[in-house]
């Protein structure tokens, strides 16, 4: 429960901390425009090695980047499966017949359980998971034990690779891009930002200080939520609830018994920071003036001039190649 | 022994990954009976902490805690059935919102029992004495917990602990935002728990009457660690009273100011008014 961190900003001082938060904002919308543009592998990768160039200038270290990337893992490697599978175009680069029989199902189930048992000593988890698939195909590829009662066929294009490969690094450079604005941003810029950048949104009478102040409302009691959540299941605890264990009955009275005080404490709390609002004389939608002042620089003109450019740039290579 | 503290120490990760030292090597035996324990300290000085180890909702970073024979340390791989010792020693939160969630409180007083296998029959029974014990009647046992005032939600959630009838009850911080009156209901039902079933209560307080009037022993924290383990009489003569931030108890002070202004001695320190009358008497 402790090791969830809202709002991944890590201090700093270099240009990407300088720079004013809708600048970012909009510099990361263009870019995902650009990079859904484009269409060619060479021309992704160019703009990963960018990407990378400007990571490095920021002084941003890669781990955070990979830290970010973890929880899109299942996603990649799903992509990654369908398009090598699904894809079939350029040359065959492997093609080999898979043998279904009773024993090496069996010895693919026995791989399976070995797997499951042994994951929790391993530390590489992703790297092991990806060594027993591998484990898995080579068995019903080169050890046709027993009489086949089904046979299949794994086929893999050069083109389902590249499209594989092209996927992966598209996604990869979208959570990159959006890792670096939550990294280099504090949750009260960003909300800030937000709230500047969608004024214009007034004239359909939306309004943006509203959402912004729920924004940041909901981020800063998530930490506090939680907190409260793990209080709430000690106490029950203490009256003999084993929250890990239980049937699947036992475990819908101990959901309620968490979510019952949570909803009731959340209600309260609310309640609370309304009045205390108003006791300040809170009311939406007035002028306010505010402590930090949102500064546009040169930095933030020239950002978004450069990163505009890119999109009828990659729709030009685009039209040219294609 | 029923606890036993033995070198115990936790260690609090915060965010940064810096390490807090919540308890620091705390040795600690509590008996099975007859004890009448207040915990007192300044606020964040490990008590919670502290009485969270006691029925293992919490487990020592180094060091051990023996409950009921069940010995309780870091290491993980052991998977220990740790509900059963919950039974045992009771343990009240401070904020009764943390627990209440029934729709009746007849109810949220039989979760406790029914989740150790209590008939729903023998509960009900439970129920309805531990409502009486904790000084509201039956007809509160129908009502909804959440339009109670906070005095009574307080009171449910003790009934709640109650009704599991264990071994030793400990309640963090009971008195807390109750009015006075409320406040001494509560005491008088711990004294008379504590002398009818000869119960160990260990309350955690940061009233001095309170320690001074019930506590037969009294245990001190400081920034994590035991400062103080002896009786009330003990503490309130011991001269680093102040260096703990602790105030003397008002009968204390009074006492102390008679025996100044008409230099008398009036030892041991009453206990109660009546004590007091009885020293006045003497004297005069």
């Amino acid at each position: 429960m402790n090791n969830i961190v809202i709002g991944q900003y890590i201090p700093g001082s270099s240009f990407l901390y300088k720079m004013d938060p809708r600048s970012k904002i909009l510099a990361l919308i263009l870019l995902m425009v650009t990079t859904f543009v484009l269409t060619d592998i060479i021309q992704i990768l160019v703009l990963l090695s960018v990407l990378l160039v400007i990571l490095k200038l920021g002084g941003i270290p890669i781990g955070r980047i990979v830290k970010g990337l973890r929880p899109i893992i299942v996603l990649l490697f799903f992509t990654f499966t369908f398009q090598v599978l699904f894809i079939k175009t350029g040359r065959i680069i492997l093609d080999e017949t898979l043998h279904y029989s009773f024993y090496t199902i069996l010895l693919a189930v026995g791989v399976v359980l070995f797997w499951m048992i042994t994951k929790r000593f391993i530390k590489f988890k992703i790297s092991y998971f990806l060594m027993m698939i591998v484990g898995i195909l080579s068995i019903f590829m080169y050890y046709p034990i027993g009489d086949p009662f089904a046979q299949g066929q794994l086929v893999i294009y050069t083109g389902g690779l590249q499209g594989a490969f092209f996927i992966m690094v598209r996604l990869i450079i979208i959570v990159t891009l959006s890792t670096i604005l939550t990294l280099t941003t504090k949750p009260t810029d960003l909300t800030l930002g937000l709230e500047q950048l969608l004024k214009p949104l007034s004239i359909i009478k939306v309004s943006a200080e509203e959402i912004a102040l729920i924004i940041s409302i909901a981020l800063r009691y998530i930490p506090t939520l939680l907190d409260e959540a793990n209080k709430i299941m000690l106490a029950q605890a203490s009256r003999g609830v084993d929250f890990k264990e239980g049937k699947l009955k036992d475990k819908v009275v101990q959901i309620i018994s968490l979510l019952v005080p949570m909803f009731i404490i959340s209600f309260k709390r609310s309640d609370e920071l309304a009045n205390a609002m108003e006791a300040r004389n809170f009311v939406p939608g007035n002028r306010r003036t505010r402590l930090h002042i949102l500064t546009w620089q040169t930095i933030d003109t020239i950002t978004i001039i450069i990163t505009a450019i890119t999109i009828p740039v990659a729709i030009l290579l685009r039209v040219m190649l294609g | 022994m029923a606890i036993k503290f033995t070198e115990v120490s936790y260690q609090y990760s915060s965010p940064d990954g810096s390490l807090f030292d919540a308890l620091k090597n705390i040795n600690l035996d509590i008996a099975k009976t007859g004890e009448f324990i207040a915990l007192i300290g300044e606020t964040g000085s490990g008590k919670s902490t502290l009485v969270q180890h006691m029925n293992a909702l919490m487990k020592p970073s180094s060091g051990q805690v023996e409950i009921y024979g069940i010995k309780i340390n870091h290491s993980k791989s052991k998977k220990q059935k740790l509900t059963p010792l919950r039974q045992k020693v009771g343990l009240v939160f401070q904020f009764p919102e943390y627990q209440l969630f029934e729709e009746t409180v007849m109810r949220d007083i039989m979760f406790g029992p029914r989740n150790f296998n209590i008939s729903k029959e023998e509960a009900k029974q439970r129920a309805r004495k531990a409502i009486i014990q904790v000084g509201l009647d039956e007809s509160y046992l129908e009502r909804s917990p959440f339009n109670l005032s906070g005095g009574e939600k307080k009171r449910v959630s003790i009934a709640g602990i109650l009704a599991m009838e264990p071994d030793i009850l400990v309640l963090d911080e009971p008195t807390s935002g109750l009015d006075p009156k409320g406040r001494d209901a509560l005491i008088d039902l711990f004294t008379l728990i504590h002398n009818t079933y000869h119960k160990t209560i260990i309350i955690i307080t940061h009233d001095m009457n309170i320690v001074h009037q019930v506590a037969s022993r009294v245990l001190v924290m400081r920034e994590g660690e035991l400062v103080f383990d002896g009786t009330s009489e003990a503490l309130f003569n011991n001269e680093s009273l102040n260096k703990w931030n602790l105030e003397e108890p008002d009968l204390i002070k009074m006492t102390k100011q008679l025996e100044q202004r008409y230099s008398i001695s009036m030892r041991p320190f009453p206990k109660n008014i009546d004590q007091l009358f009885h020293h006045i008497k003497d004297v005069i």
